[in-house]
């Protein structure tokens, strides 16, 4: 049940910042959908995947794919899609915590969840590039082949 | 032909891009091509958050070197999208300076959504995010009504001063005093979850992972400066609520 109001709110949030985004039109939906796929990944990685760092790299490494196919269709840059749709995945509760051990003088805890912290983001930047680099593969192959049969 | 007047608006369609939340990647490539449609021999750009350099030379052994710097950025992707379309444009057509110029000033123009809608959706983000990191539902309507403030707090604290880092100093501030005074009144229920759906608002997240994102794909200088100013703006936040704390003592375990 709890994972039924984060999948709603997961969607929620990412049309929240969608629309501070200034996304607009039919855009505005494929944003927002994209921030929960990324949580239903994530809580669907939780089943089969070990350790919290790989749900975090499979799921944006999906969104990410997933923005580069609604940016073809919508033929706009795949970073509108992607910037709404990895809220959900991003670390910002960490992040605070972190900050505030570091303001409290707690620092063995301060450096357990900055580490924590830094690992979220570096698993999250990384499935994006990974799937970016691979999409781009993918695309210009595909145009070489439209071009060759074309001929 | 490449004319000062033509690489300014270049420029401008660069800047413009940056400051609404291209990748460094884009505006690099974006201007690089333009340049190079134009006829350009060579064209060297560099490009920070900050920043952008581009100096080209022209067939005819001529130099031209233009510089800008940046000094706000916010998001807005519906810009970005039709900066886009300017500049494939651009490159295909390679069309008089005065068509580009009317362009950028048709985007520069382009409305965000009305006043209302933002504090709705301010409301509705911290709202959300509440539900979303555990919060019952009392907790989720003290979230969205302070999300709501919140979103005065900036438009008026933003008026007196834009400096970013006193900025979320006193929203972050804001948020927790009233946050805690909510909850000891006994609307809400939990300070930490009211908190934090609202620090979702204010918190450098994506940031973060930008900044992660642009040293991998190897824009170094660019991501961590991006990294710094992440890390600036959260313990901004986190001195915010340290603030509180300091008020109303023994807030934090």
């Amino acid at each position: 049940m709890n994972h039924t109001y984060q999948i709603i709110t997961a969607f929620m949030g990412s049309l929240g910042f969608s629309i501070l985004f200034n996304i607009k039109g039919r855009k505005l939906g494929y944003a927002a959908f994209g921030g929960m796929l990324a949580w239903v990944i994530y809580l669907l990685g939780g089943l089969w995947l070990s350790g919290e760092m790989m749900q975090y790299f499979i799921s944006s490494i999906i969104v990410t794919f997933y923005s580069e196919i609604c940016a073809r269709i919508e033929k706009t840059p795949a970073t509108t899609f992607l910037t709404a749709a990895i809220i959900p995945l991003v670390p910002g509760r960490a992040l605070y915590y972190t900050m505030s051990y570091a303001i409290d003088g707690k620092f063995g805890e301060f450096a357990e969840y900055g580490s924590y912290t830094v690992s979220i983001a570096v698993a999250i930047a990384a499935g994006i590039m990974v799937a970016s680099s691979l999409s781009r593969v993918f695309f210009a192959l595909r145009s070489y082949e439209f071009r060759h049969h074309s001929m | 032909m490449l004319t000062k007047e033509l690489l300014s608006y270049i420029l401008d369609i660069g800047e413009l891009m940056l400051v609404n939340g291209a990748e460094v990647n884009r505006v690099e490539d974006s201007i690089s091509r333009i340049c190079k449609a134009y006829d350009a021999k060579r064209v060297d750009v560099f490009t920070i958050t900050s920043s952008i350099v581009v100096s080209i030379q022209l067939k005819s052994g001529n130099t031209l070197t233009q510089t800008r710097r940046i000094l706000s950025y916010s998001t807005d992707l519906d810009k970005l999208d039709r900066l886009n379309n300017l500049s494939h444009y651009v490159c295909s057509h390679t069309p008089e300076a005065e068509y580009i110029r009317n362009e950028i000033e048709k985007i520069r123009i382009r409305r965000k959504y009305g006043a209302v809608v933002q504090y709705l959706v301010y409301g509705m983000i911290a709202g959300t995010f509440t539900i979303f990191y555990g919060g019952d539902v009392n907790d989720a309507a003290v979230s969205a009504a302070i999300g709501m403030i919140l979103k005065l707090a900036i438009t008026f604290i933003q008026r007196v001063d834009k400096n970013v880092f006193f900025v979320n100093i006193l929203c972050s501030f804001v948020v927790g005093m009233l946050g805690f005074l909510l909850v000891r009144i006994g609307i809400g229920h939990s300070f930490e979850m009211i908190a934090i759906g609202n620090i979702m608002l204010l918190i450098p997240g994506l940031a973060l992972t930008n900044s992660i994102r642009d040293i991998i794909s190897g824009d170094t200088i660019a991501g961590l400066l991006r990294l710094c100013e992440a890390i600036l703006v959260a313990s901004s936040i986190s001195f915010g609520f340290g603030l509180v704390s300091v008020f109303i003592g023994g807030m934090f375990k």
